[in-house]
């Protein structure tokens, strides 16, 4: 027989297993302790929704009662997420009599505190709270927190001054956001989609002086809003020697003004941008483009033949008579081939 | 000491320390995992409320490769066409089946041939004909010619319209909003290239319609084993890894891929098992090399509900199966191994695979193995015996109760007190056979790729829980 151990095998070995053994027992106390303190929780919350969701429900009906219940602080957040659930599932009237509820009950001044000294959690759901009553007096602590690196607490903080005072906080945080690569473009179309009136100058004019890199998200944000450019800002844009550029200001091309600068750009060495020139002709061109259109459907790339396609079959001056003799005249059995799949999406659409 | 004992002792303690350094380097993916999940958390009321589209999303193509399903296709792709998203098409390639699923496709979603333009860009087996649905727009169907999962995925990347392609199993089931919730990566980021969901094991759930209702656990130990292995292989493990961009895997059942970077690395390669885990090692191997900035990460939340095996033939083949897969995505990536601009990828993460993942079945059943002979022969004591099982067998159950810890501190996926209870025992269980079990068949499958080379797939009993 080898006795072959020296001591410290043996200690090691042992003390890793008790070790083990003795953080395993901690997390299942940990974890029981967790469960109680979650059931706990969800009896709490049940009893809040009980007291608050009929008094929520009657105000959204147009009942609100006259007398209401204390909202204790240990329901704040409870209460918050109802009344934040509600607010984002409903507008016009029923909004103003949750917001004159939340006043009644004092939330703006909880939610001011939560702010203040929550944990992330609370001071989110804080955010949204004091967007949606529009309380000013959290317009500084919401300033704050729009300049935080955090970039969720930030948004929703911009968020909630949008809410508050759109001009205001337009002209103060539209450089954030196109700044910001933080905040997703989408979140900031959606936020923006309300005031998109009132974005428009403030967007056009952060355009005048940002960087390139910049201007890719601007004009991101501008396509997602919709909004139309100064033709000559337009025109330097896509005169531009950087390709994103280009591509970016053709996206959101709405202006017949620009169609021959458009139409210029139509054997440029880049397929991107050929691509979005002739999506560009198919929203904004004319007759005088179909020519064109029907060149950039014997492309080299398959995406450019697409949209030319596309576009061909979308013009209303071209009917199915042009395309079946532009398919009679054609040698290019590529081009014929993506002007049948158009056409029969078309058809299908 | 003579040249033997020495020899023991030092076979002793090097598979002690194999099996500290394993456990304790899933303990620190844990711990690492920690932060971002709790951040997570924190912003469960963001994400609890209504969803309103700016159209700027960018779109999305589903693809779901299908092969002999006719008994479930239609439910799942009846299932598909509910998610949430602002614009998504779906394309259903049938792998050259001989049972009716094509026309189980046809009369259920109205399909009618459609000259599509098709587009090659990886390379494939025929394809037979193109359909589109004339009641749902966004629905197409290729009709190809038998070449197995990845190349019906490289079928659907090629007639797909938009920038990003999710792949998912035809037996898998998707939360409604699952869209929603793993596309956030590229939302926040334009350098994600992919992104992967949450698989969890749907035996036991409540499902009606292609969606999940109820949430439950397995009856059988087989599933309910995988249960505690998911949490602690497949969810924990990977959110770790993605803190750091170190995820080597993305499951086949729910990810998401940007369709460029995807061709750029040749598509999903056809002559492996594991296409799924040999893309994404592929994916950062080619970014890598090329100095392209990327990220792929690991999102928890979106949640995808699948069948896994309630027998034990069927576990056993499956395991086999990933090992091969596994071995053979990390043979045909080893380039990525220290490579000079590897970054995490290369100089962690796949050092880390090779080691616990790839080897680590090996050398844990030596281990096992080595200590059982030592004790029989006598040339260890017993009282080294039983402490060596006492650490090794400890770690493995701390692991797996750290990882039931951390689905107690985040998703609360299990709402019953006597779930949590049953999973707890399976913890411990667990570690007393089936992964030293699953370890002696993932050897297996380490053996059969050495000497044998491409696996096959094999027949998965289904009991048709997610039907």
């Amino acid at each position: 027989m080898f006795y072959t151990f020296s001591d410290p095998f043996l200690r090691i070995a042992f003390w890793t297993g008790v070790g083990s053994l003795s953080l395993t027992l901690v997390f299942g106390a940990y974890i029981i302790g967790l469960r109680l303190l979650l059931a706990r929780s969800r009896r709490r919350e049940k009893q809040t929704i009980e007291k608050w969701r009929p008094i929520l429900n009657a105000t959204i009906a147009g009942c609100s009662p006259a007398d209401l219940p204390v909202l204790r602080k240990r329901e704040g957040i409870v209460f918050f997420n109802l009344w934040v659930h509600l607010h984002a599932s409903l507008r016009g009237s029923a909004t103003a009599d949750l917001n004159r509820l939340g006043y009644r009950l004092e939330c703006d001044a909880l939610a001011r505190k939560l702010l203040d000294g929550g944990n992330r959690a609370e001071r989110l759901l804080a955010l949204l709270v004091l967007g949606h009553l529009q309380d000013r007096q959290a317009w500084s602590s919401l300033m704050l927190e729009a300049r935080h690196t955090d970039s969720t607490t930030s948004f929703y903080a911009a968020c909630a001054l949008v809410k508050i005072d759109d001009v205001s906080a337009l002209e103060h945080l539209t450089p954030d956001f196109i700044r910001r690569e933080d905040w997703p473009v989408s979140q900031v179309v959606t936020l923006l989609q309300d005031v998109r009136d009132l974005c428009e100058p403030h967007l056009i004019n952060a355009m005048a002086t940002i960087s390139p890199p910049q201007m890719l998200r601007a004009l991101r944000i501008a396509e997602g809003l919709h909004i139309k450019l100064p033709p000559a800002m337009h025109e330097e844009m896509l005169g531009n020697p950087s390709v994103d550029l280009i591509v970016a200001a053709l996206r959101v091309v709405a202006d017949a003004v620009l169609l021959d600068t458009i139409r210029g750009l139509a054997s440029h060495e880049d397929w991107r941008v050929r691509v979005h020139v002739a999506k560009s002709l198919g929203r904004i061109g004319d007759n005088s483009d179909i020519d064109v259109l029907t060149r950039l459907l014997t492309d080299a790339q398959w995406w450019v033949r697409y949209r030319a396609a596309q576009s061909l079959v979308g013009m209303s001056s071209f009917d199915k008579q042009d395309i079946d003799a532009l398919l009679m005249k054609s040698d290019d059995p590529f081009a014929d081939e993506m002007l049948t799949h158009a056409l029969a999406e078309s058809a299908v659409s | 000491m003579n040249t033997v004992s020495w020899i023991i002792e030092f076979t002793a303690w090097f598979f002690l320390g194999y099996f500290v350094l394993l456990n304790g380097s899933y303990l620190l993916l844990n711990l690492i995992s920690i932060r971002p999940l709790l951040r997570k958390g924190q912003e469960d009321i963001i994400d609890d409320l209504p969803e309103v589209y700016s159209g700027l999303e960018p779109p999305i193509s589903i693809l779901i490769p299908t092969f002999n399903e006719e008994a479930n296709i239609a439910a799942t792709v009846q299932s598909m066409l509910q998610l949430s998203y602002s614009e998504l098409e779906i394309i259903v390639i049938n792998d050259g089946s001989d049972d009716g699923t094509l026309e189980v496709l046809k009369h259920e979603f109205a399909l009618l041939p459609f000259p599509a333009a098709y587009r090659k860009q990886v390379e494939t087996e025929p394809v037979i004909g193109m359909y589109r649905s004339t009641t749902y727009p966004n629905l197409r169907v290729i009709d190809k010619k038998n070449g197995g999962k990845a190349d019906s995925l490289n079928a659907g990347i090629n007639a797909s319209s938009y920038p990003l392609f999710c792949g998912i199993d035809a037996d898998s089931i998707l939360q409604r909003d699952g869209l929603k919730r793993i596309i956030r990566p590229f939302l926040k980021d334009g350098a994600v290239i992919a992104s992967g969901g949450t698989v969890r094991i749907a035996n036991g759930c409540e499902i009606s319609k292609g969606f999940l209702i109820k949430v439950g656990l397995p009856e059988t130990f087989w599933a309910l084993f995988q249960v505690v292995e998911y949490l602690r292989a497949f969810l924990f493990g990977r959110m770790g890894w993605s803190t750091i961009n170190g995820v080597l895997t993305i499951s086949g059942a729910f990810g998401i891929f940007r369709k460029e970077s995807v061709i750029l690395a040749g598509g999903y390669r056809t002559n492996t098992i594991g296409e799924d885990m040999e893309l994404v090692v592929r994916l950062h191997r080619t970014h890598r090399a090329r100095r392209i900035p990327y990220r792929i990460e690991f999102t928890p939340d979106p949640i995808c509900w699948t069948e896994v095996p309630e027998d034990r033939a069927t576990l056993r083949n499956q395991r086999i199966r990933w090992q091969r897969g596994l071995a053979e995505s990390h043979a045909s990536n080893w380039g990525l191994m220290f490579s000079r601009n590897g970054g995490v990828p290369g100089w962690l993460a796949f050092p880390f695979s090779l080691l616990f993942e790839f080897l680590g079945p090996f050398i844990e059943v030596c281990g096992y193995v080595f200590m059982i002979t030592a004790f029989i022969l006598g040339w260890i004591p017993w009282q080294a015996f039983v402490i060596f099982l006492f650490a090794a067998i400890g770690l493995g159950v701390l692991l797996s109760a750290s990882s039931l810890l951390l689905e107690e501190l985040s998703f609360h996926v299990y709402p019953r007190g006597k779930q949590i209870a049953s999973l707890w025992i399976i913890v411990v269980l667990e570690n007393f056979g089936y992964r030293q079990l699953t370890c002696l068949w993932r050897m297996v499958g380490l053996i059969l790729w050495a000497t044998e080379g491409k696996a096959p797939w094999g027949k998965m009993r289904r009991k048709g829980a997610v039907q």
